[in-house]
């Protein structure tokens, strides 16, 4: 559980403007922190990580304090049991891949989990070279494991995949994925991406200069409808079929294929791996009991 | 018949020098390079006049300061038993302060350059300040080392007229290579002053040629 | 997927069930939806709305007739025809803009349904959706 109440007056091209947060994390939730740039959402981050100090507030994760103005109580970064991963990286480039993770282990800790972790993230091959012969892609990959080598409880995310091209981006999510449920982590994501923010998160905050102006789960929040289905889920197209007159979409939902009949207009604009709203009526499905 | 201990203990003088400057340098830079502390500009700024200063009057200062007659050249001297006015000591924290601009200023602006990023990242991973500094930040600004390194070593070596101020010219302790020429010139032997002249011209050439070549890459293009 | 828009005209709630009209010039469309004004603020009389069904669930008629429980029922022109294998659709030009239906091809065969023909759409109230 994550605690954040956070005051403070950043200092922004416009003038300073004041950030005034209160919000409550869960344990192993996936969250994301999403609006304009300059909304104040990697200062959130930042605050949460020790690299910032909130004029005022107060920082609770699992009930150790990290942050209260009160008390004067403020930890340093190196005190806090967080991942961070960069929006451009941070790997450092006069070690190879291998010894960024290296790098991280600490005092005492056996280095087998940067084994687990070169495999996690298939860098095996590449683990000794430096981080400026590596993609985009691959150095985002390094970073993610790095930001893990610690066994963090929290990972926080800034923006990791806004340079990335549509294809990386979607491989790099199912990383994200994939660590945040191995490691039971609580996951806070700056992003920009609603397509990202519907896969990934299991609840979003929408900033607005400095204030949360709506909390959710992502299809509550972000989808600018309101609908009368009541038989609602969002996938990820998987194929798309043309027979005859109509198509048949293939969506994939949480861990369900189903398909869809959709017609010709409908698919001018849907791409394999887009994110997509598949809704029905409550009355049209049936019910069965299976067991 | 030349004699070459000026030579030799002006390369004393600018080895030990520059091996305290690396000790002392690097905190100043890198205070420098992060505090935001009011003072940080005084600080600054005193450390840059040896640039513009003329020698002759940091010589004269330093002069009066350790002077036995002063209050600090007497604790000095009868506390830790150094007489810092016509000594080889005195001579190397003369040349401490003189030459610390040119340590100083490419660590700190090597330091600045650095993205602010590699040292968060470090301290997000449990790294202290000082494992910071020597396993991420001195290794990714060596050029700005070697620069710092290199400057100081050969502006040491052509040092005068602070040396002329409190070192005097006393064979051995404080007679390094710029005050023999200038000895030698005054007596007319000119093929000696030629010599020492040469001799400082080469090495000095060559110094700064290594430091060019290197922070410039030409040594990685050519071993390709 | 066929959109209108429209302006709500009447609401009748039961329970948690509500029957909505939506009157999209001249003709009203009826959905029946788990919604009530207070779970949905967008019900409201006067509100512009989306009225949304899908191609498949249109019916389609040669004759109108009033012994037929489909409460929605548009005339129109076909204008387009398309006819596939096993599926064809087809394009109805009607009062209240195009309405495109997909039906099997022996329907068609059946009401011998060409370009030109004037046919009746019909959507059942339970198959249309509300959007704002």
């Amino acid at each position: 559980m994550i605690d954040l109440s956070l005051h403070k007056g950043l200092h922004t091209a416009q003038g300073t403007m004041p950030l005034d947060i209160d919000i409550t994390i869960t344990k192993g939730q996936f969250v994301t922190l999403y609006g304009e740039s300059g909304a104040g959402k990697t200062s959130i981050l930042r605050m949460l990580a020790g690299l910032l100090s909130p004029d005022q507030g107060k920082i609770v994760v699992n009930e150790s304090i990290w942050y209260d103005s009160t008390t004067k109580t403020n930890l340093k970064p190196q005190q806090r049991k967080v991942g961070f991963m960069f929006q451009d990286y941070a790997l450092f480039p006069h070690m190879t891949v291998r010894k960024n993770l290296e790098y991280a282990l600490s005092k005492n800790q056996d280095s087998g989990s940067i084994e687990e972790l070169i495999q996690m993230v298939e860098l095996g091959d590449l683990q000794h070279q430096k981080p400026s012969t590596l993609s985009g892609g691959q150095q985002q990959r390094v970073a993610l494991a790095r930001a893990l080598v610690q066994q963090p409880e929290i990972l926080l995310l800034d923006e990791p995949l806004s340079a990335l091209d549509t294809k990386m981006r979607l491989k790099l999510q199912d990383y994200i994925l994939k660590v945040h449920q191995q490691y039971n982590l609580t996951t806070i994501l700056v992003s920009h991406n609603i397509g990202e923010i519907i896969k990934l998160s299991h609840q979003v905050h929408i900033l607005e200069k400095g204030n949360i102006v709506k909390s959710g789960t992502p299809t509550e929040v972000l989808t600018s409808h309101k609908m009368s289905a009541k038989f609602r889920f969002t996938g990820e197209v998987i194929a798309i079929q043309q027979e005859e007159v109509v198509s048949i979409v293939t969506v994939l939902i949480g861990n369900n294929v189903v398909k869809i009949i959709a017609q010709e207009s409908e698919i001018e604009t849907l791409n394999i791996g887009d994110t997509v709203l598949v809704a029905s009526k409550a009355f049209n499905p049936v019910i069965q009991k299976i067991v | 018949m030349m004699d070459w201990g000026p030579l030799i203990l002006t390369f004393k003088l600018a080895l030990i020098t520059t091996v305290i400057l690396v000790i002392l340098g690097i905190p100043l830079a890198y205070w420098l390079a992060y505090s935001k502390s009011k003072i940080k500009p005084i600080i600054e700024t005193l450390v840059s006049m040896p640039l513009v200063l003329p020698p002759t009057v940091l010589g004269f200062y330093l002069l009066v300061a350790f002077s036995p007659s002063s209050a600090f050249g007497n604790w000095i001297n009868e506390w830790i038993g150094l007489r810092l006015i016509f000594s080889f000591e005195g001579l190397v924290i003369a040349s401490i302060i003189y030459s610390l601009p040119f340590m100083v200023q490419p660590i700190q602006s090597g330091l600045a350059g650095l993205p602010k990023q590699y040292k968060e990242a470090s301290y997000i991973l449990g790294k202290s300040k000082r494992t910071t500094l020597f396993k991420i930040l001195l290794p990714n600004i060596k050029p700005a080392l070697l620069t710092g390194v290199v400057l100081s070593f050969a502006h040491t070596i052509g040092e005068f007229g602070v040396v002329l101020m409190i070192g005097g010219n006393i064979p051995g302790e404080t007679k390094v290579a710029s005050i023999a020429i200038y000895d030698e010139v005054e007596a007319l032997n000119y093929d000696t002053a030629n010599t020492y002249s040469l001799i400082l011209l080469a090495i000095t050439f060559f110094i700064l040629l290594t430091v060019y070549l290197v922070n410039g890459g030409y040594l990685k293009k050519l071993g390709r | 997927m066929n959109t209108l828009q429209g302006q709500i005209s009447n609401i009748q709630v039961n329970g948690s069930l509500a029957l909505v009209s939506t009157r999209i010039n001249p003709i009203d469309f009826t959905a029946i939806v788990i919604e009530t004004p207070e779970t949905a603020d967008y019900l409201k009389i006067g509100n512009t709305i989306h009225v949304l069904f899908k191609e498949t669930e249109v019916v389609i008629a040669t004759e109108t007739s009033k012994n037929i429980s489909l409460q929605n029922q548009i005339p129109g022109t076909v204008t387009q025809l398309k006819k596939g294998t096993l599926l064809s659709r087809l394009t109805i030009d009607t009062m209240v803009g195009d309405i495109v239906s997909v039906i099997t091809t022996n329907a068609i065969d059946q009401l011998n349904i060409t370009e030109g023909t004037k046919v009746t759409a019909m959507i059942k109230t339970n198959e249309i959706l509300l959007q704002q």
